[in-house]
């Protein structure tokens, strides 16, 4: 076996930092036999459980598509039983085809992200811990316009890094930005201001994403004025690639929305409920380990020169108070002539730091 | 999708409607390996529709048993159901166990220790089914392990595997009924052939026929026989495994009940320890008579040649309270003895079968 998939076991099970005695719901993909079998072994070896849970499709499953609507906003007992006494839990995506559950209707996708939202809430708050991350498949590699093996190499420099020395370089950023109020992104089709006033930032180093390398904050809610245009790379959502993305901020809230492919499916989305349309979530990407998007958010919103911004559900544990079924990503690119100016200052310019 | 078998609707239909009878509300907990999935998507989408939850518990090993797990994990969380699993397991409404392998001999090596402790493990997962408070299937889904162990092509084990569990089970279950009432009226079966004169007592017990319920396929009608009753000797000539260690040519002697002498002509080891497994593991905990007239030829599957028609089959081990059974072990090990070529059963003194074939 690749010994970097025993690492890499070893990495995600230290991102979790599991205890004795835990049980640790392992949730993934029939193409990640080896990586779960070797985390399954390293959680025994701690003296945790490990209680792997497969799925052929975690969007579309059989249940989502064919369920009477009633049925599907609700979870059985023992689901929720289960969501409710895991002590944490790992997300490791390894599909056959990125596109599977694509053509779900969204009011199915979003009743069943409905029920999953409340139990998973201890998770959301960081009181529980979890991670989330990729098995190298075609299907992924595919995506990102590379031969697998490439992929592999590509995907392992992006985890099996020195998180200890990214972790101090992406301190000295938050450092900067938790002093700020205002915060103002410039770039092509692009001027927007919002507010971290009172708004601490979170470090991502071996946390609940793996890759991480970002530095994040929820913009206070009613804030945001003036447009973003993400006309670098497509907003990847659910199995969508929506491009040209427009959006226009008033008072917080879009009030305007447009996009060159795919648009329905962003309008529809907004409409999800009534938090779809303000922000979650600002993102600041670290990582030097991604140099270029590959339509897969985990990844692209960690890459260095970026910010993202999400559409969606804040993180309460890092006060942010917008709630919403959706949490929808979406990475601009800043290193050709963009800049982050804070209460003024120029800090980043072309995607170089000017701290 | 790329094409799947319309049999494999038909077989999906099957095991949610006939061997379950799925309601609204239930919750379905579904254990499975990955390669089955044409039947598991089939039967999760007709137990949505029906209104139930479909809780699908796939995973590498068969769950809640985790071999990869279990090889490094304590002792003595190895020796117990998760918490999480044991709920499922108090709570579900019905089960079905569909396995899929890809290698029939591809279990992790744990040591005897450690695969007894994870077997201790599981028992509490058993319970509800082995007492027949819900409804329950064990089925499996044809693979290339399955069909390789068989000698046989996918297509070839596929035509086998379609002709023994999509049947008339009701016409099936009508010729049974009839077997069962006359073993019913009987104290004592006696089985003669090559190198096995056997006789048990039914006294005070009676029988239950499985047309396509909790096994698929069905095919055969079973005791609890009593437990201090079996006497004599018998050759198991039909190949079999133990937790994917072959073993074949088995001869047992009984006295008051109990495996006084055993012998295998091939993994005498593994006769040996699984004889030696509990206080319970050296009585019978069945009697059972193969019907399945779709079933021909042994395949090296247990949950198919048990159901072979002209066979029958004595479980090492654990009973079905349901129907009587006393005997408690962590085992449950059906070895079948083939009556087609020289046998037969007696029942207190009359001829009932020769040759595989039924005299009443």
């Amino acid at each position: 076996m690749d010994p970097r998939i025993e690492a890499y076991a070893r990495l995600l099970v230290d991102c979790i930092r599991a205890e004795p005695g835990w049980q640790v719901l392992v949730r993934s993909q029939p193409l990640a036999r080896p990586l779960v079998e070797a985390i399954s072994r390293e959680l025994g070896r701690r003296g945790a459980r490990s209680l792997v849970r497969l799925r052929f499709d975690p969007i579309g499953s059989a249940f989502v598509r064919e369920a009477p609507l009633e049925l599907l906003g609700t979870l059985s007992d023992i689901e929720l039983h289960e969501i409710e006494n895991a002590d944490s839990y790992m997300a490791i995506l390894a599909p056959e085809n990125n596109r599977e559950g694509t053509d779900v209707a969204a009011e199915r996708l979003g009743l069943r992200q409905q029920a999953l939202r409340d139990p998973h809430e201890p998770f959301l708050r960081d009181e529980k811990p979890w991670v989330g991350c990729y098995y190298p498949t075609e299907a992924v590699a595919q995506d990102a316009g590379m031969a697998l093996s490439a992929f592999e190499d590509f995907l392992f420099g992006a985890v099996l890094v020195d998180w200890e020395a990214l972790r101090r370089e992406m301190e000295r950023i938050a450092e900067r930005f938790d002093r700020a109020a205002n915060v103002r992104i410039v770039g092509d089709g692009t001027d927007l201001t919002f507010s971290l006033d009172g708004r601490q930032g979170k470090v991502d180093a071996m946390e609940a994403n793996m890759p991480g390398g970002e530095v994040f904050y929820c913009p206070v809610e009613d804030s945001a004025e003036g447009v973003i245009t993400y006309s670098e790379y497509p907003a990847c959502y659910l199995g969508h690639e929506v491009s040209g993305v427009r959006l226009r901020f008033e008072g917080g809230r879009i009030v305007d929305a447009s996009a060159t492919s795919d648009e329905e499916f962003l309008l529809g989305t907004l409409d999800t409920d009534d938090g779809a349309r303000r922000l979650g979530e600002f993102g600041i990407g670290c990582n030097p380990g991604i140099t270029r998007h590959m339509k897969n958010t985990l990844f692209d919103e960690k890459m260095e020169g970026t910010v993202h911004l999400a559409v969606g559900t804040g993180f309460p544990q890092i006060g942010g108070q917008n709630k919403s079924a959706i949490h929808w990503d979406m990475v601009k690119e800043l290193r050709h002539g963009g800049r982050i100016e804070l209460d003024g200052e120029v800090v980043q310019e072309s995607g170089t730091w000017r701290l | 999708m790329a094409f799947v078998d319309p049999r494999v609707g038909e077989y999906a239909q099957l095991i949610v409607e006939r061997c379950l009878g799925v309601q609204p509300g239930w919750q379905v907990l579904i254990r499975s390996q990955p390669a089955a999935r044409s039947a598991l998507d089939e039967i999760m989408r007709l137990i949505a529709r029906r209104g139930a939850y479909p809780l699908l518990r796939m995973s590498f090993s068969l769950w809640p048993i985790d071999e990869a797990w279990a090889s490094e994990a304590p002792a003595e969380l190895v020796g117990e159901l998760a918490p999480i699993d044991l709920y499922a397991s108090d709570h579900m409404d019905a089960r079905i166990t569909m396995e899929a392998p890809d290698n029939t001999r591809g279990a992790a090596p744990l040591s005897a220790e450690r695969r007894a402790l994870a077997r201790k493990g599981i028992a509490p997962f058993f319970r509800r089914t082995m007492t027949h408070e819900i409804p329950w299937v064990s089925c499996q889904f044809p693979t290339n392990a399955y069909a390789q162990e068989a000698g046989m092509t996918l297509a070839e084990y596929e035509d086998f595997f379609y002709r023994a569990v999509l049947r008339d089970w009701d016409e099936d279950a009508k010729a049974m009924n009839r077997y069962l009432e006359r073993f019913d009226a009987a104290k004592e079966v006696r089985i003669v052939g090559a190198e096995t004169d056997l006789t048990i007592s039914l006294r005070g017990r009676r029988g239950a026929v499985d047309s396509g319920h909790t096994n698929m396929p069905g095919g055969e009608f079973f005791f609890a026989p009593v437990e201090d009753s079996a006497e004599g000797t018998i050759l198991f000539d039909v190949p079999t495994d133990m937790e994917g260690a072959p073993v074949e040519g088995i001869r047992l002697t009984f006295r008051a009940g109990r495996v006084v002498e055993a012998s295998a002509e091939h993994g005498n080891d593994v006769l040996l320890a699984a004889l030696d497994m509990d206080e319970g593991s050296r009585a019978l905990g069945e009697l059972g008579i193969g019907c399945n007239t779709g079933i021909t030829q042994p395949m090296r599957n247990i949950l198919f040649d048990e159901k072979m028609a002209g066979t029958v089959h004595l479980a090492l081990g654990r009973s079905y309270t349901h129907i009587g059974g006393k005997n408690v072990s962590a085992l449950h090990w059906d070895l079948i003895k083939d009556l087609r070529a020289g046998g037969r059963l007696e029942l207190d003194g009359d001829l009932v079968q020769e040759n595989g074939t039924w005299l009443i």
